[in-house]
């Protein structure tokens, strides 16, 4: 008996804690916990690139397949032709959650969903994504900038190898298309320790609302004058009626 | 070095040398194009190319062409286009080139009817034909280029007094792009039957009561009849075959635009500012009146040289509508070589004319690059160098009426 229940401690203790550090997906918890997420704007104005790096440690899993999930806010947009286009000349694959309206203005826009599938390019795990600024609504308090923050985006990890992954906490399951194209739903495995870094903000010049009355006033002005000195021109050399009004 | 220049120049006013020269011009800069797609990251191709591509693909897979969002044009553009699909990428901008220097000639032709000689024809066309901002729009996949070869077209056929034909082009044109309508006027005027001598005896009221009379005679509804038969044939056909998002799109997107980007219009401003204020119908109709009332003028003043007057109707149309953006001016750069030869402008002042309508242009690019690119809040800027535009354009075309001659221009050349 003694025997018996030293065998099974020992099994237990050898293969379950093997169990219980990694799943049969290759996965480890001690190579997840390396896994961290870093987002940047770079560039100026209202076309902005959103770059997002995942840094981990060694011993990447073979197979392993990296999403990115944005929430991205209605201050900005991405332009899904624009997207077509560098999926051929860089293969950056994107999948939009809904239709984007390019033109619409942000307080008329709603927050979108964006999934960024990522490819291991020389050992590093990146995407740069072309967002652009939509306008908002002007200001009234003589506020200059709008500020729209981009929330960090959320991880999530399959692996090619296996089918079925089984959760183990503190990892939760989703459910994600599991390629670009879009064709089947399979399960990932959401990194939740990220959310350390601050969402990263970019601003957006605003009209300056206060100065309703003297634009409008000097538009109308400016427009009229010019009407008036071109209707004096005109009426001045017309040739009206065929040879009625001598010029 | 100046007499060499003057013989390549002289060779170059050859009739079939201009012309040949200007399209492998522009077949050189397509080629361009193809290799810098493929090679840089920033395309030549125009963006607005990929809509029409896209659109022409859904046409081949029996869908409607406005399923590609941004699509506002006629379906006759994207079904025109389709051998994009079937044939070549490239087809689209050969067409486009192709009508672009079949512009340039429809400018000689019209040129030699209004008394020109051959040479001095060409000289003018020059300006269209060697001229890198048309060859550049239509190279880079603008359909711009159709839609100027069809109002020439219909001014060539005015001239010649062929109406059928000129009512099929004009009811083609106006389908196409709405901003030919606004030439209704002129051409309805420019078709009423002249006074003869017993009716000038009279006195003015007889005569401005007589007016309609000789207004709404048969060449005017042979014109009317035909034009409208086309226009309205197409509009019906293309809504039975797309419905509602055909009128949408390509005619009611247009007219109710209201688009509060930054762009050359010195309303820009005083439209976003008030885009969701209860005064916006007001001040859009504020801006609205002073475009209509110049027009009406223009119409009445100048109908009988209809060139300067579509001209001048589309240089105003353009430089006060509410919105505005660089591929308007193409189309009335097009009809600048029908009102050149009978400016009293000497080159230098002409030259000065110019270089204040790039100055004009460059003033509002420089803080619009600053907002865009640069995340600067230049708006304030952005709307006086808009009403700036505003003014620059006003002065230009004050210039061109002073300075413009509707005499026999055979008289002038024989005294030159």
């Amino acid at each position: 008996m003694f025997v018996f229940f030293s065998t099974c401690t020992v099994y237990l203790v050898l293969f379950g804690s093997t169990q219980a550090d990694e799943n049969s997906c290759g996965l480890s918890m001690t190579w997840l916990e390396t896994v961290s997420v870093t987002m940047d704007v770079s560039k100026n104005g209202f076309h902005r690139d959103l770059v997002t790096t995942v840094d981990f440690g060694p011993g990447f899993p073979d197979g392993l397949e990296a999403l990115l999930v944005h929430r991205l806010p209605s201050g900005i947009y991405i332009d899904q032709y624009q997207l077509a286009s560098l999926k051929e000349d860089t293969g950056l694959q994107v999948l939009l959650g809904s239709a984007v309206d390019l033109e619409a203005p942000a307080h008329t826009s709603e927050e979108f969903l964006v999934l960024v599938y990522l490819a291991l390019d020389q050992g590093i795990l990146k995407a740069t994504l072309p967002i652009h600024g939509r306008y908002h609504k002007p200001s009234l308090a003589g506020k200059r900038f709008e500020l729209v923050e981009i929330k960090l985006p959320k991880l999530i990890l399959r692996t090619d190898t296996c089918t079925q992954l089984i959760s183990f906490p503190p990892y939760k399951m989703v459910d994600a298309p599991c390629t670009v194209h879009n064709l089947s739903i399979c399960q990932w495995l959401e990194i939740q320790h990220l959310q350390e870094q601050d969402p990263v903000s970019l601003e957006i010049p605003l009209g300056d609302g206060s100065l309703v009355e003297p634009v409008c006033a000097g538009t109308l002005l400016v427009t009229l004058l010019c009407c008036v000195i071109l209707s004096r021109s005109i009426w001045m050399h017309g040739v009206f009626l065929d040879n009625v009004i001598p010029i | 070095m100046a007499s060499i220049m003057e013989r390549v120049l002289s060779k170059l006013m050859n009739k079939n040398v201009l012309f040949t020269v200007s399209f492998l011009v522009r077949l050189v800069m397509v080629s361009f194009g193809v290799y810098q797609d493929r090679t840089m990251v920033v395309k030549y191709t125009d963006v607005d190319y990929h809509v029409f591509t896209d659109a022409s693909k859904f046409i081949t897979q029996g869908q409607s062409p406005y399923h590609r969002s941004t699509y506002r044009y006629t379906p006759l553009l994207a079904w025109i286009l389709t051998p994009n699909v079937f044939l070549s990428h490239v087809f689209g901008k050969l067409l486009f080139i192709t009508c672009d220097v079949l512009s340039g000639h429809l400018i000689y032709l019209i040129l030699r009817q209004r008394g020109l000689s051959c040479e001095a024809a060409c000289r003018v066309c020059s300006l269209w034909l060697l001229n890198p901002l048309p060859a550049g729009v239509s190279s880079r996949g603008n359909a711009e280029s159709v839609l100027t070869a069809l109002v020439l077209a219909t001014l060539l056929c005015l001239e010649l007094r062929q109406l059928p034909m000129a009512a099929i082009l004009y009811g083609l044109a106006v389908h196409m792009k709405i901003y030919p309508v606004t030439y209704a006027l002129p051409i309805a005027l420019s078709l009423q039957r002249k006074e003869n001598v017993e009716e000038r005896g009279v006195g003015w009221w007889r005569r401005a009561l007589g007016f309609p009379l000789r207004l709404l005679n048969k060449e005017l509804f042979l014109f009317a009849g035909v034009a409208g038969v086309v226009f309205c044939g197409l509009t019906v056909l293309f809504y039975n075959m797309y419905g509602w998002d055909f009128l949408q799109e390509t005619y009611l997107y247009h007219l109710t635009r209201r688009d509060i980007r930054h762009n050359f219009s010195p309303y820009f401003y005083m439209l976003y500012l008030t885009a969701d204020s209860p005064w916006s119908l007001a001040l859009g109709l504020a801006a609205f009146l002073p475009q209509a009332l110049l027009l009406f003028l223009v119409s009445l003043a100048f109908h009988t040289d209809l060139a300067l007057c579509c001209f001048l109707h589309t240089a105003i149309f353009v430089s006060f509508n509410k919105v505005c953006t660089s591929q308007y001016f193409l189309w009335y750069l097009c009809l600048f070589p029908l009102v050149l030869p009978r400016l009293t402008l000497s080159p230098k002042q002409g030259v000065k004319l110019l270089a204040l309508w790039f100055a004009g242009q460059g003033i509002w690019l420089a803080p619009a690059y600053y907002l865009e690119f640069e995340g600067y809040n230049t708006f304030l800027l952005i709307w006086l160098a808009g009403l700036m535009f505003l003014i620059i354009n006003s002065f230009i075309m004050v210039q061109i009426i002073t300075h413009y001659k509707p005499s026999d221009t055979k008289q002038r050349l024989k005294a030159e």
